[in-house]
């Protein structure tokens, strides 16, 4: 029984160990979206150009849902992936931005500096829709497939792999 | 001082706490909307901060947050509905506290445990009590000799 004291410290030290080395093995600022697999939030926006869009204008198609801001320095990196994915794709895949916290002179002449891919860019002025979406920071952006449900989110921006991978969980580009 | 003592006080003290805790809690009034609105509010993870809740953040998104708790209060929903709200849109990350009433105990019961396994420690390193001294045969033998020199 005597002996049987010193199981105490492996006891306690293993699994303290074992709960430390998981928490090691993934990046704190990942947060894990419970929006993957279900029905993407629906929604109707005025965008930067004087429009409005909703998801009923892109039922059928597979979009992306892009949060930026013109004060958001890795947005300037991922910019020219989203506008080729754009480009590319056509009609096969929507591009939306969506501006998160920012005035719309500023994200106007920010895309004036970095060049305007076409493609519409919302406004949220109240910030419900990214709560809807759960974001955290710019850039994070949102993949949606054809039948209108999230199959995958990018935190910070995107690069050519990054969104090659998840474009090709909402079936575009294979 | 009696073996049982210590782990018994050590309980019977943490018991008292929680008992007190409980009950105070329990019989609070019931809060008004702006008391709701200001527990959520510090419920809940500022999403675009660090290690702040809505209720401490000026951020914009923390605002917003807000201002959709007093609508979602103003509409009647529950606080658990409330907290519902925003764990399907952020996940579990955005409370800022555990989900699971147990948790909270769970602290409680960590020095509770240590409290009775610190004192029944305590009281098994005791020396034991000296033996009373056993008589040694000479010994014996001279009692032996002064009983029967009394008796004689």
């Amino acid at each position: 029984m005597r002996g049987l004291r010193w199981l105490i410290v492996p006891a306690l030290v293993i699994p303290i160990g074992l709960l430390f080395l998981s928490g090691f093995g993934r990046d704190p600022s990942e947060i894990p979206s419970p929006l993957i697999g279900r029905p993407a939030p629906e929604w109707t926006q005025a965008t930067l150009d004087g429009g409005t869009l909703s998801t009923e204008d892109l039922a059928g198609r597979p979009y992306v849902v892009n949060f930026w801001a013109s004060w958001c320095g890795p947005c300037v990196d991922e910019h020219p992936v989203l506008a080729s994915a754009s480009t590319d794709h056509g009609d096969e895949l929507a591009v939306v931005g969506v501006l998160y916290q920012d005035t719309t002179a500023d994200a106007t002449a920010w895309l004036v500096e970095h060049g305007d891919a076409g493609y519409p860019n919302l406004l949220d002025g109240d910030g419900a829709l990214a709560i809807d979406y759960g974001v955290t920071g710019p850039p994070e952006s949102y993949f949606v497939d054809a039948g209108g449900i999230v199959r995958a989110k990018q935190f910070g921006p995107l690069t050519d792999e990054s969104m090659a991978q998840h474009l090709a969980e909402i079936g575009v580009g294979e | 001082m009696k073996g049982w003592l210590p782990p018994v006080a050590i309980g019977l003290a943490v018991g008292v706490v929680v008992l007190v805790a409980v009950t105070s809690f329990a019989g609070a009034d019931a809060p008004t909307p702006i008391e709701r609105i200001e527990v959520l509010s510090r419920e809940l993870r500022c999403p675009d901060c660090q290690g702040l809740s809505v209720a401490e953040s000026p951020t914009r998104t923390a605002q917003a947050i807000r201002g959709q708790i007093a609508d979602l209060v103003a509409d009647g929903a529950s606080d658990d509905a409330i907290r519902a709200y925003f764990v399907t849109r952020y996940g579990e990350w955005i409370l800022l506290g555990p989900t699971l009433p147990l948790a909270w105990l769970l602290p409680f019961a960590v020095i509770l445990a240590a409290g009775i396994g610190l004192g029944t420690w305590l009281v098994a390193r005791r020396p034991p009590p000296p033996e009373p001294p056993v008589p040694t045969s000479e010994a014996l033998r001279r009692v032996n000799d002064e009983v029967e020199a009394m008796d004689a």
